[in-house]
């Protein structure tokens, strides 16, 4: 057994050697992995029972067996975070629903990223970095994209909605609560009522918008109640004036012909006055050009 | 001083007081026709002789003394330049007391000059940019705000007026500081630099007063809203700054700090012009190596390898400069990223490549530009025309700057108000976008090309997304666009035509693209990106209105940053060029022939072999003895037929009727220095302690050498002698009576000459060309060769 145990740490040498360069080496890892198959510490309690994750760590089962609970929490927050944003894809409301999953799912990546196991081996190692795929940390990338185009950060303040965020969405209910009063009679009337609550959430998401205060949820709940504000009820603003604007316009594009006429009829046309060179006479005069060529 | 200015080495003036002193001048002319002309005769007599002979033999010739202003004409207002060194004594004595390490010092001084050259140029670019963005930003953020405010509440009329009169605001203050400070300052400032670098002294066109103006002149009008670009004018402002900072010294501010004496004249200052003028370019492009082009190709008669390099240093300071202020300003310290005042942006995307099959359709969109270039060009010279014939009074150019600009704001509201193309609202791209009448959450998009300042709107119509404007949107702004740019091109205003010409291409060349997906609905994914075919558009629009070609191809590759679009850009500048010039020529040619400039082609005209110096030059000369009374010489000078600028100097023959033969040629200005120092023959006798005088003497009085008139020369000084031997040029370029005009032409325009004196086979002066007698000559329109007539300015 002496033996064999030194014999599996040379090899534990050198297939940790060919991982860290980051390339798989399959010369190596055949009889090594054959070795591993009889392990007997292998197939218990772990996750999952095909990886060979004791293969890179043989000596410190503890420390795997701490990275491949992380690795589980991680699996679970990932899900938990994903169905959750499905669930509030439309309208999106992610930002608002999702935050603290987020939260979660962030907290356990810093956890892997982090925390040092003994013997200077982080599960960063072994779980982020081990192999050409990166799963995790491709999966975690993913997710962290999606919640930054969102913006999401932009609406929370301490892991928590603002209170800009939560009083847009406060006046948001109110508008739609008035569209819904009067949508079943005449839209003409509802352009009216409903006014004074819309223009006080636009003129609020002008703000925002100025303070960089946007996020995804707010975007599109304002997108969406403009829609219906201008496309199907109908209350945006007409052209109503065109007559002024008219006489204006033609005014101005009339002043130039009156410039440019009373210039043509009343300017003195400018003269050059010309000179005649001193010239040589010959027969070969210039003035034969003419001829020359008639 | 005007006499002083205007040259006209051997014209006689119409009507003008006969010379006194005639008898004492030599005339050595003797043309073989065998008629005698004296002095005593020549303005009067010579004209009555000339207009009988005239009648007899071609009735068309008798022509009237005065005409409207037109294209063939060449005024007396512009001298040459003196490119050609005068190797007189002086400049012997100077060049043997100078020591191997001075010449060593003037090198190191030409690098130093270039590099302060860029410096400043870049500097002054980044203010006119800083400046005008400040100030177009703030009058469309009140115009804006002003529009929101009354789309809601009615009364769009008065947002209307308010941009009305905030336009013709700052274009009237532009307007008037060019119409009435510096009329030079007129226009974007390349057809003079041209004609600079051509050899044609234009009257104060590299003073301080010229660059200050044209900045002023061109923040107001960019900001003004006009359809004018701030790039043209770099070009003369880096001319300016190096003509300013080489001679180390200001006349204006009289200033002299006694640096880069040695560079004070002409043959040095146009080699550092030549660099100004490219570190503008650059400076307004982000393009060095196009700048160093243009200026190759703009004024290149006079070019070696040195300069190049010094040229191409001056460029790359003068874009790196602005690159570096420009990140300072942009809060980015040290970020080298913002070459040019006009950045194309990148052209790198995926769905920006083009390949084989698009070069034929490239090509036919050259053609479009050549022809709308040659539109655009026919268009202005008529405009040019009349506004040089009526609207010559200052007041009315002000007026008419305003209107233009009145206009420009009345035709862009009209556009936007009556626009029903709305597009969603991406990511704040737009600037100063304008919702007007559209659902909420969408902008007016002829607002983005209108309401926004040119540089902005190319860039937009380069790469924006597709479907960004619709086919209606763009078709008209092309339409508006074009008129208005071409009404604008040749006001008081100091402005360029590179931009305007860019942003009509663009939109024509987005409608082509999106046309073209249109027609060929397949999904061949390179026909979905109309950026590309904007550029395109652009460069062939730009193409056919300047008709530059090889500097223009370099500008507009540096400027996308990807030269795998060399290429299809020089196709399409090529096909726009032959194109337009079967119509008409470039923009800045048409404006320089207007202006009555004598500019010296390449070439001389095909077919005028035939022509020899007899025939071209200009005879009889006005010439002066080796020793010379100084009361002929001031005389001379002073007379108002004769304000000749060179005066060859002639053998003391035994009597006065023997024709003198040559022995040197000597300038106006040098005489006027000799008779301010009153270099006499009978007080260097007197006087011997006297310091001799020096070609620095000459040199401080470069280049605005006093008038005749403020020299005064007392009677009896009039009897004194001057020496003249010491000071002239002692080997003048000289031809023989029958060299052909071609072989004239070539001599004169390789080696940047002013005055060409004619011999015959005894060295004896029979006439003198200058750049009038050469430039006179041109193709008509079907084929023949035509003269030009010489008019007073």
């Amino acid at each position: 057994m002496g033996f064999f145990t030194s014999y599996s740490c040379v090899l534990f040498v050198f297939f940790c050697g060919n991982l860290m360069l980051g390339e798989i080496s399959v010369h190596a890892a055949e009889p090594s992995g054959d070795e591993d198959l009889k392990a007997p510490w292998l197939n218990e309690d772990s996750y999952f029972p095909s990886l060979r994750l004791s293969s890179s760590f043989p000596e410190d089962v503890e420390m795997i067996d701490h990275c491949l609970k992380l690795l589980h929490d991680f699996g679970q927050r990932y899900t938990s975070l994903s169905s959750c944003l499905v669930s509030n894809a439309r309208p999106v409301k992610m930002c608002q629903n999702c935050y603290s999953g987020y939260n979660n799912f962030l907290e356990m990546y810093t956890n892997i990223s982090t925390q040092m196991g003994s013997g200077n081996k982080s599960c960063e190692e072994l779980l982020l970095h081990a192999d050409r795929l990166m799963l995790l940390y491709n999966l975690y990338k993913g997710l962290n994209d999606i919640w930054e185009s969102a913006e999401c950060t932009s609406c929370l303040t301490n892991k928590s909605m603002s209170n800009t965020t939560l009083y847009f969405i406060d006046r948001h209910n109110q508008s739609l609560t008035c569209f819904e009063k009067y949508s079943q009679g005449n839209y003409s009337e509802l352009c009216v009522e409903c006014k004074t609550s819309y223009k006080v959430l636009n003129d609020l998401y002008s703000n925002m918008s100025k303070n960089k205060s946007l996020c995804i949820d707010v975007e599109d709940a304002m997108n969406s109640t403009r829609y219906s504000w201008s496309k199907v009820y109908n209350c945006s603003l007409t052209r109503e004036e065109n007559v002024p604007v008219i006489a204006v316009s033609s005014f101005m594009l009339f002043l130039p012909l009156i410039f440019y006429l009373s210039n043509y009829l009343h300017s003195e046309q400018k003269k050059r006055k010309l000179m005649h060179p001193k010239r040589a006479k010959s027969s070969h005069s210039l003035m034969n050009i003419q001829d020359k060529y008639s | 001083m005007a006499n002083n200015i205007a040259k006209k080495v051997s014209w006689s003036g119409e009507g003008t007081p006969l010379l006194n002193g005639a008898e004492e001048s030599r005339y050595s002319g003797q043309p073989s026709g065998g008629n005698m002309f004296h002095i005593g005769r020549m303005s009067t007599v010579d004209l009555e002789e000339e207009a009988i002979t005239a009648e007899e033999q071609d009735p068309v010739r008798h022509r009237p003394s005065e005409i409207p202003h037109n294209e063939n004409l060449l005024s007396l207002k512009y001298e040459s330049l003196d490119y050609d060194n005068s190797e007189n004594q002086l400049f012997l004595d100077e060049e043997r007391r100078m020591s191997h390490m001075s010449f060593r010092c003037l090198e190191i001084s030409r690098w130093f000059i270039c590099g302060l050259i860029g410096i400043l140029t870049g500097l002054i670019a980044c203010f006119i940019d800083v400046v005008v963005e400040k100030l177009a930003g703030l009058k469309y953020d009140v115009v804006k705000e002003n529009i929101e405010k009354f789309t809601e509440d009615g009364g769009l009329s008065v947002s209307l007026i308010l941009w009305v009169v905030l336009n013709s605001a700052f274009v009237m203050f532009g307007a008037i500081i060019v119409a009435f400070i510096e009329p030079i300052a007129a226009g974007s400032g390349i057809p003079q630099i041209k004609c600079y670098l051509n050899g044609v002294k234009v009257p104060r066109v590299v003073r301080l007063k010229t660059l200050l103006v044209k900045v002023c002149g061109v923040i107001c009008s960019v900001a003004g809203g006009l359809a004018v670009g701030k790039e043209g004018p770099m070009i003369h402002s880096g001319a300016v700054v190096a003509a300013g900072v080489s001679q180390g010294r200001s006349t204006s501010l009289k200033r002299d700090l006694k640096i880069f004496e040695y560079f004070r004249r002409d043959t040095e200052k146009r080699d550092f012009v030549s660099a100004g003028a490219a570190a503008g370019v650059s400076a307004a492009f982000g393009a060095p190596v196009g700048g160093v082009l243009f200026s190759l190709e703009e004024g290149a008669s006079f070019w070696n390898q040195m300069l190049t390099w010094r040229i191409f240093f001056a460029s790359m300071i003068s874009t790196f400069t602005l690159n570096f202020f420009m990140s300072c300003y942009k809060g980015k310290l040290g970020e080298l990223s913002n070459p040019g005042l006009i950045n194309f942006g990148g052209f790198t995307l995926e769905s920006v490549q083009y390949s084989i099959y698009e070069i034929p359709l490239f090509i036919i969109m050259g053609a479009i530009g050549g022809l709308l270039g040659a539109l655009f060009n026919v268009l202005n010279y008529w405009l040019t025309i009349f506004r040089i014939r009526y609207v010559h009074r200052r007041c009315l150019q002000v007026m008419e700057a305003m209107l233009v600009a009145a206009v420009s704001a009345t035709v862009s509201f009209t556009m936007i108000y009556f626009s029903t193309d709305c597009q969603p609202l991406k990511d704040s791209s737009q600037e100063y976008s304008l919702q007007l009448f559209c659902a909420d959450g969408e902008y007016n998009a002829m607002a983005t090309a209108f309401f926004n300042t040119p540089e902005k709107s190319v860039r937009s119509l380069f790469h924006s997304p597709p479907g960004t404007y619709n086919v209606q949107t763009l078709g008209l702004f092309t339409l508006t666009y074009f008129f208005l740019a071409c009404w604008t091109y040749g006001l008081a205003v100091s402005a360029g035509v590179f931009i305007p010409s860019l942003l009509i291409g663009a939109a024509w060349g987005r409608l082509f693209g999106i046309l073209l997906s249109l027609v060929f609905p397949s999904k061949i994914t390179i026909w979905t990106d109309p950026g590309k075919y904007a550029l395109m558009g652009a460069a062939a629009q730009l193409g056919g209105i300047v008709r530059m070609t090889l500097s223009l191809t370099v500008i507009l590759v540096e400027a996308t940053g990807n030269v795998t679009y060399g290429l299809p850009i020089m196709l399409v500048l090529m096909t726009a060029k032959i194109v337009g010039d079967y119509f008409i020529e470039g923009l800045y040619d048409v404006h320089i022939k207007l202006q009555s400039v004598p500019f010296l082609h390449w070439e001389a005209p095909a077919t005028s072999h035939w022509l020899t110096a007899r025939e071209v030059m200009s005879s009889p000369v006005t010439c002066f003895r080796r020793v010379e009374k100084v009361g002929t010489i001031v005389d001379v000078l002073s007379a108002m037929s004769t304000n000749h600028n060179g005066f060859p100097v002639i053998m003391q023959a035994g009597t006065d009727d023997e024709p003198g033969k040559l022995c040197g040629l000597i300038l106006r200005s040098q005489l006027i220095v000799l008779l301010k120092h009153k270099v006499f023959v009978e007080r260097a006798h007197s006087q011997l302690g006297r310091r001799r005088l020096r070609l620095k003497d000459f040199r401080d009085a470069y280049p605005r050498f006093p008038p005749i008139q403020s020299i005064h020369v007392s009677q009896d000084e009039r009897e004194c002698m001057m020496d003249l031997t010491e000071f002239m040029n002692p080997t003048p370029y000289t031809v023989l009576q029958e060299t052909s005009l071609p072989r004239v032409f070539k001599l004169f325009r390789a080696l940047g000459l002013r005055h060409l004196v004619v011999i015959d086979e005894g060295n004896t002066v029979m006439g003198l060309v200058t750049r009038k007698d050469l430039a006179r000559y041109h193709l008509g329109k079907h084929g023949l060769l035509e003269e030009m007539d010489l008019a007073h300015p």
